[in-house]
Parts: structure tokens; C-alpha cells; sequence
């Protein structure tokens, strides 16, 4: 187990490496001036050379390079050129509210998509399976944005059940402040035990992250379905049948934990992918998270926050991936004993 | 211990450790990272015992970006001009209705020595927000740290020789050549006057002197910026004004529409056509619909390429559909006349293009090209991602088909347009342009004057005659007004008429929708986007 997690380590730590250099050389190769930028669209030439050697930017690429990787270690990811604040603490700020909605929505998927594929395994090829195929096929495939705008409409601006945008009700903040640890509002508004806020930031919670959950829970009940099915025609069920267990305690009982392994490696994927692929939804529920920084720093060709975004999405992705790891250790001895 | 445990014991531990990393000691929030001062926000004006039935709403300013991306007024240029006009303040503020600049923190000032010497007299009883009084030597100061350093728009006072304090309250300029300094100190960047001693990079504090100041900042939240009265407001305060101000970021226009509906916010910035069709109808709702100074140029490469000849040219200026452009953009923008916007010295009604695609095909024969002649390719750039400028290139690229012409249009990001113009690298050049500060000026100088070297002359004209033209308007509008119109209209029909250097398809219109209980708005686009609040009252 030690060795297997010290290469996946290994191997996660030279995903990370590819990724500082691809990032670096695309966005140097990318046609334009970075110093105008910062600058400002109406820059003089004085203006622009000062930028240029104020960030390096006349110096060779390999030079450029070496100073960036060096900077990155020690923790200087760099200044934004469109909010003109250290990139590392505009992730601080934009990271946590997209673990927020991602972790929210993803706790959503789970709790859902599991039984929903338990539910589809066992009645395999009869209604209740032909309705969950399609309801998660419909889940995976409709537009975020469109299901952002459309719940957004009927359930906040027409039936007024939620609020219509925003992370919580920001009158709250001189009302009864929020002291930060986490930097996460959820989890910071439970731990210091203010509930006003809490409260209001559930409110906030629900529509943004049904949206992006929805591309999760069919995934995730799809995939359940297919490995539960797949465990079910193993030996080991016949012989669990042949003790006189049930259909539905072979699934339960038995062929669930196996089938949690595949399941999990979905979730490790589907949640690096939701982190930055809310940046639809972000938008129009105004929720302040990475997506909505990444869109932003694109449109304007921020691109020392891009890199960092970049850099940081790779981390969060390998970190995901050693995490699922760990944890298919834990539900499935057979993948310790490999 | 059975599975089920072990993954829950796995997953708190991960919860634990994540916040453990995340952890960075507690901090409250809108503090930014110091406990939050005495007093501030929403909650202690509603108990606020001094005014008897004061107004104790928020107003709520929709912005589709980030607010503040630089606090320093020297530096400032930049979406913060929303918020820093309320906390600032400069000697002038333009008013587009008469076309002038009216006294702000100068009572009044007077002109000399052909424009060259400027003695401004300050108003009393102002203070900053660091509570020191404004002085003569503080407004010099002020402008002297902005000259310093360089940035955003500072260059507005290149013409600024030296600054006196002759005394207490009054300030004379002493200029290297003359220049509307009136205008100039009117500018919505670098111009405003500020304690130099309290200006904060962190935006906890401000050195302003006007009626707003900073309430609390957070970077990157939904509102990230509230304002709070400044009591001690040389203008004073009524009942009815707005005393506090939030700024609520929101990038979709959807949902700033829906919140306006809901009565939840007071003012978006910017609909599109269609929503702000539907607000006109809308209980509950205002619209507010003004010109900007803000136009596009269709910059022709009169140095190399097939538009050097003249006849190209114009029969490309005939070739654009401004009509159909001006409906299909359905009220966010209207069709120009000349190069100078309405609302500043200089403009000419009467100016407004034409479509002509008989005048074009003939050009063109004479050109050597048409539609019996050999196939003319012409490159354009223009903005990626400005569907108004998108709109243009597909009406034009389809009028020229027919004249044999193919336009092989590129969207490019600015950087790279902008460094392919330097380089003389296209036959036409799409951009918007407008003034830095309310002064025509600005399209002459910089888009128009000779330049070895192009920085925004990116149609590469290069005429004596209309370099001097450009010279001499500084000081006519300092000292001759009625002269300096005359000259701006000369300019305008050389350029335009004469050279086709340009086209002027349109100027960008302001579509705001505000909630139907705010007074006294009115749009001032010399300061885009900028609303007053102080000039707002709340109707009962």
C-alpha cells in the first residue's frame, strides 16, 4: 500500500510539473503583449516598458521560466494583471466558495445517485431502471446554463422560494459578522455558531448547487448501476443467492462495496471537473467562486491568474485522485493487497 | 470496524484536515483582516438618532465586473471610477448640457496669458476625510503626486509646468503651452484632489473630499464594496439623500434584471436591447437611455496596402450599411455625426453617413477593381468578442461581396490587435474611442496627429495641414471658444470628407434601468457609468 501510494505520488507530482511548464509556455506563446494588460488599454510606451521590467517580461523564456517555478515554491504565484492582487490570495478568496458549491452539490449527487443506482440495478431492464436511465441521460446532457436560468426563473423570480442570487444575504455581515477560519461560509458559519448566516447561505446553496449537481448525480447513478449489475453476475452473488440472501441484499449487502471502487474514481473526476466547469452557473447565481475568477481572468487575459488557476485546478485534481485512492483502500481491501 | 465506519472516518478526516490547510486564523469578514472598526454598515443607520426621518435605504449600484481594482486616486483608471467620483472630487465637474465645466471643489477661476496661466479659487470649509482641511498647498500636493507617478491617466496634466499656492485657497497653473485646464482638472481620472498623506492601497481609508467614503471592502465577493456618508460633506446632507451605497457584482444580465424586478437592487449599469425593452413596461422599473462619448472608428491604412488609394477609401466609407447598423443594434448605439459626440465643443450635426453602393462600385472602377475587375482582398481586425462590432463586419463583408471585395475579418483580443496595428500589419482597423477627460481633443491627438511611430494613429495619416489644424486647439479652446468649434468642424470634414481616413458608424448608447422610487438621476457620460448618489433622493 505504501509503495503504491508513493508512486501515485510520484506520478501526481509529475502531472503537476508538465502542467506549471504547459501553462507557461502557452500563455507565452499566446500572440499580444502581456504588459498592456496591466497596463491599461491606453498605455504610453514609457508605461509598457516599465511593466515589461517591473515583471521580467524582456527576459529569455527559459530565464522567465526558472524565475516563475521559483517564485511558485516560495509561494509568489504572481500578481493578477486585472485585480492587481497576489494571485494566491485571489484564489483564497475564489477557491473556497467553489468547495462550497462542489462539495455541496456533490455530497447531493452521492446521497442520490447511489441509491437511484441501487434502485435501477435491481429492477434491471423494468420500469423503475428504464426511468433512471433516462432521467440521469437527461441529467448529464441538459445545458448547465439553461437549467441555472430555468431553475433561477420558476423558483426564484416567479415562485420567490429562494433567493435569485449571491452567496448570502450581505446585510448579514454588519448584522452578525462571520468570524473566517475555513474562509468556506458553511463550514465557518457552523463552527463559530452563527446562524443567521448559516442559514441564509443554505437558502443561497440550493438552487446553484442542484444545478451543479445534476451532471454528477447521473453519472454517479449510472455508474453505480453498471457495476452493481456487472457484481451481480459475479460467482460470489451466486453463491450469496444460493444461501437464500435476496436480490436485494446480494446488491446491498454484498455487491455494493465492490462497486464503490469504480464509483469513487467517477466522483474524484466529476469533482475536479465541477470546479471549474461551474463558471456557468457561478455567473448567473453570482456565486463569488474559481469559476466565475477563471472566466474573468480569461476575458482579460490575466495570465498570471490563469496559470494559477490552472496550476491549482492540477493540484486539486491530483489531490482528488490520492484522496480516492486512499479510500478505495479503505472500501476494497483487495486494492491494498495489489 | 465495519466499511461503512471506516469511510465515514475517512471522509471527517478529510474534512478536518482540509480545514486545518485552509485554516489562516479567524478574521471577520468585510474587516479585511483586522476586527471590524466601531462603526459601519447597514444595521447602526437604522438606529441612527440624528436625522429625525432619514433616509435609511441602501442604494444598491448593479455593476457587470469587479469594482476596485486600484484605490489610489493618482493612479486609478479603471471600472473603480464608479466608486472613487462619489469619494473624490476634482477642482471642475464637466456638465454635458452646457458644455462646460462647473465649479466643484474651485468656486471659480480665470485664464491668462493665452491660456498658458490658470488661477483657480478654492471653497471653503472643505474637508478631507482624514478630517485635515482643503488648502491651496494640499490640492498641490495632490496634483504633484499624480504627475509623479505616472500612471493611468496622468499624462492629462503634461501640460502643467509648475503649481502655486499663492495662498490658503487659491492655486495658479503655469503652463508649458496652453490648454483647457478647466477641462482637464474635469477629468474622471487623475484629476481628483485628495489628502495625500491617507491614501490606502488596501482601501480601508480614503483621503477624498467627497460626500462618500469607505464603509467595507471585500475583494472578490458578491458586494464587494459599501459607501457610508461623510458627515462632515461641505454640500451638507438632506433627509432624503441616500446615505449608504452597496456595490453587487453581478456578470449576467439576466439575473441583474431579475434582482431589479425583485426591488432588491436600484441601478444596472448596462441591459441589453431586449431586456431593456421589456423594463420600459415594467412596474416598478425606470429606463434611462443617453449617448456616451464613446464611438467607433473604422481606421482605414492610408500608408501601404490597397487602401492607400483614396477612391478605396471611400468607397468603403459608402460601402457601410449605417442605417441598417444603427437598427440592428437596437438602441445601444445610434448613428454618429463626425468624430465628436454630441454633449462636447466640436461636434457637427448634419454629419451623419450615408450608404451608397453606387458611389462604391464606381469608386472601386476607378480604382482598377469592382465587379469586373480582379478580386480586391482586404484585412480587418476587430474586437473579439464585441458583438456590436461583429454586427459591422457581417454587414459590411456582405455589401462588398457585391462589389467584388472579400474582407477577411479578424477578431483579436486588443493586445494582439493593437500590436498588429503598431506594425501596420491590416487594411482596417475597428476600435472604440473616447476621451480621457470631457475635451474632443482626444481623437485629434492621439488618433489622428502624424506619428512615425504609431501608438493610436492606426489609420498611419500623415498630413501637415491637419497636424497644425490639431495644434492649435488647445489653446483656441482655452481662449476662443466660438474659433475652436470652427477648427474642430474644419478637421472633421478634412479628415472624414476629404482624406477618408475614417468611418464613424456609430456612438455607443447607454441602456440603464433603474427602480421607478430614485430621483434626480441623470447619466453624465463624461464619467462612464458613474452615478452621483448624492444627487439622488428617494421619492416618499
Amino acid at each position: 500500500m505504501a509503495r503504491h501510494l508513493a508512486r501515485r505520488l510520484g506520478q501526481a507530482l509529475l502531472v503537476v510539473a508538465g502542467v506549471v511548464v504547459l501553462t507557461f509556455t502557452v500563455m507565452r506563446l499566446v500572440p499580444g503583449d502581456p504588459a498592456v494588460a496591466f497596463a491599461g488599454p491606453k498605455a504610453t510606451p514609457e508605461q509598457l516598458a516599465e511593466v515589461r521590467e517591473r515583471f521580467g517580461l524582456d527576459d529569455p523564456l527559459p530565464a522567465q521560466l526558472v524565475a516563475y517555478v521559483r517564485d511558485l515554491l516560495t509561494g509568489d504565484w504572481g500578481t493578477s494583471l486585472r485585480t492587481r492582487q497576489p494571485v494566491l490570495d485571489d484564489l483564497y478568496l475564489a477557491f473556497p466558495a467553489s468547495l462550497e458549491l462542489v462539495g455541496a452539490a456533490l455530497v447531493l449527487a452521492i446521497v442520490v445517485g447511489v441509491p437511484v443506482g441501487v434502485l435501477a440495478a435491481r429492477h434491471n431492464r423494468r420500469l423503475p431502471d428504464l426511468g433512471v436511465r433516462f432521467t440521469s441521460m437527461l441529467a448529464v446532457s441538459v445545458p448547465v446554463f439553461w437549467l441555472a436560468l430555468t431553475l433561477q426563473l420558476i423558483f426564484a423570480s416567479e415562485l420567490g422560494w429562494f433567493p435569485i442570487a449571491g452567496e448570502y444575504d450581505s446585510s448579514l455581515d454588519t448584522t452578525s459578522p462571520l468570524t473566517l477560519w475555513t474562509n468556506i461560509t458553511v463550514v465557518d458559519a457552523l463552527i463559530t455558531g452563527n446562524w443567521p448566516i448559516l442559514t441564509s447561505t443554505l437558502q443561497h446553496l440550493v438552487l446553484p448547487a442542484l444545478v451543479v449537481a445534476a451532471y454528477p448525480t447521473g453519472v454517479i447513478a449510472q455508474m453505480t448501476r453498471a457495476a452493481l449489475i456487472e457484481e451481480a453476475g459475479q460467482d460470489h452473488a451466486r453463491m450469496e443467492r444460493a444461501l437464500g440472501f435476496g436480490e436485494t441484499a446480494v446488491l446491498t449487502r454484498f455487491a455494493l462495496r465492490p462497486s464503490l471502487v469504480p464509483v469513487l474514481s467517477i466522483v474524484a473526476l466529476v469533482f475536479a471537473y465541477s470546479i471549474v466547469n461551474g463558471f456557468l452557473v457561478e455567473a448567473v447565481f453570482n456565486w463569488p467562486g474559481l469559476g466565475r475568477y477563471a472566466a474573468e481572468s480569461i476575458k482579460a487575459r490575466d495570465t498570471p491568474a490563469i496559470a494559477g488557476v490552472t496550476l491549482l485546478v492540477a493540484l486539486v485534481y491530483t489531490l482528488a485522485n490520492l484522496v480516492v485512492d486512499l479510500l478505495q483502500g479503505v472500501v476494497d481491501p483487495r486494492v491494498r493487497a495489489r | 470496524m465495519r466499511w461503512h465506519k471506516r469511510l465515514l472516518v475517512a471522509g471527517v478526516t478529510g474534512v478536518l484536515a482540509l480545514t486545518a490547510s485552509a485554516c489562516a486564523g479567524g478574521q471577520v469578514r468585510g474587516a479585511g483582516g483586522t476586527p471590524a472598526p466601531q462603526q459601519s454598515g447597514t444595521g447602526q443607520s437604522r438606529s441612527a438618532p440624528s436625522e429625525g426621518v432619514a433616509n435609511d435605504s441602501t442604494f444598491v449600484y448593479v455593476p457587470n465586473l469587479d469594482v476596485v481594482t486600484d484605490w489610489d486616486p493618482a493612479t486609478s483608471y479603471s471600472n473603480e471610477i464608479v466608486a472613487l467620483s462619489n469619494i473624490y472630487e476634482g477642482l471642475t465637474r464637466y456638465d454635458a448640457q452646457t458644455q462646460k465645466a462647473e465649479p466643484r471643489l474651485a468656486q471659480k477661476w480665470t485664464s491668462g496669458e493665452g491660456g498658458k496661466e490658470w488661477t483657480f479659487e478654492l471653497r471653503p470649509g472643505v474637508t478631507f476625510h482624514s478630517g485635515a482641511p482643503l488648502t491651496a498647498e494640499a490640492a498641490k500636493k495632490a496634483i504633484e503626486r499624480t504627475i509623479d507617478k505616472k500612471g493611468g491617466a496622468a499624462y492629462i496634466w503634461d501640460a502643467v509646468d509648475k503649481i502655486d499656492a499663492l495662498d490658503d485657497k487659491t492655486l495658479k497653473f503655469t503652463l508649458k503651452y496652453p490648454a483647457p485646464l478647466d477641462l482637464i482638472a474635469s477629468s474622471g481620472y487623475a484629476a481628483y484632489i485628495y489628502d495625500v498623506g491617507a491614501v490606502d492601497p488596501d482601501g480601508k481609508k480614503d483621503g477624498g473630499t467627497g460626500p462618500y467614503t469607505v464603509d467595507t471592502w471585500q475583494k472578490g465577493k458578491e458586494t464587494e464594496l459599501t459607501l457610508k456618508a461623510y458627515e462632515g460633506y461641505w454640500g451638507g446632507w438632506k433627509p432624503e439623500q441616500y446615505k449608504k451605497v452597496a456595490f453587487r457584482v453581478t456578470p449576467e444580465i439576466t439575473t441583474a434584471w431579475q434582482l431589479l424586478q425583485k426591488g432588491e437592487v436600484n441601478f444596472v449599469q448596462r441591459l441589453n436591447p431586449q431586456l431593456f425593452q421589456q423594463a420600459g413596461g415594467t412596474d416598478g422599473v425606470r429606463t434611462s437611455q443617453s449617448p456616451s462619448f464613446q464611438n467607433l472608428l473604422v481606421l482605414f491604412n492610408t500608408s501601404s496596402g490597397p487602401a492607400k488609394d483614396e477612391r478605396v477609401r471611400k468607397a468603403l466609407q459608402a460601402a457601410i450599411d449605417y442605417d441598417g447598423l444603427a437598427a440592428a443594434l437596437k438602441g445601444s448605439g445610434q448613428k454618429a455625426s463626425g468624430l465628436v459626440p454630441e454633449g462636447l465643443l466640436g461636434h457637427v450635426a448634419g454629419m451623419q453617413p450615408k450608404q451608397d453602393l453606387d458611389k462604391a462600385r464606381q469608386l472601386l472602377e476607378e480604382a482598377g477593381y469592382g465587379p469586373d475587375n480582379p478580386e480586391l482582398k482586404l484585412s480587418l481586425t476587430y474586437a473579439q468578442g464585441d458583438d456590436d462590432q461583429k454586427l459591422l463586419v457581417t454587414l459590411l463583408s456582405a455589401a462588398l461581396k457585391k462589389l467584388n471585395v472579400t474582407l477577411q475579418a479578424r477578431p483579436m483580443t486588443w493586445n494582439a490587435q493593437w500590436d498588429l496595428g503598431k506594425k501596420r500589419g491590416q487594411d482596417v482597423f475597428v476600435m472604440y474611442w473616447y476621451p480621457d477627460y470631457p475635451d474632443a481633443y482626444s481623437w485629434f491627438l492621439n488618433v489622428f496627429r502624424s506619428a512615425d511611430e504609431p501608438q493610436f494613429n492606426l489609420s498611419y495619416l500623415k498630413d501637415a495641414q491637419i497636424d497644425a489644424g490639431i495644434d492649435a486647439l488647445p489653446e483656441l479652446t482655452a481662449t476662443n471658444q466660438v474659433r475652436a468649434d470652427e477648427t474642430y468642424q474644419d478637421l472633421q470634414r478634412k479628415i472624414i470628407e476629404e482624406r477618408a481616413a475614417v468611418a464613424v458608424p456609430y456612438v455607443q448608447t447607454y441602456q440603464r434601468a433603474l427602480s421607478a422610487d430614485v430621483e434626480g438621476y441623470v447619466d453624465n457620460p463624461a464619467y462612464p457609468n458613474v452615478v452621483f448618489f448624492y444627487d439622488l433622493k428617494r421619492a416618499a
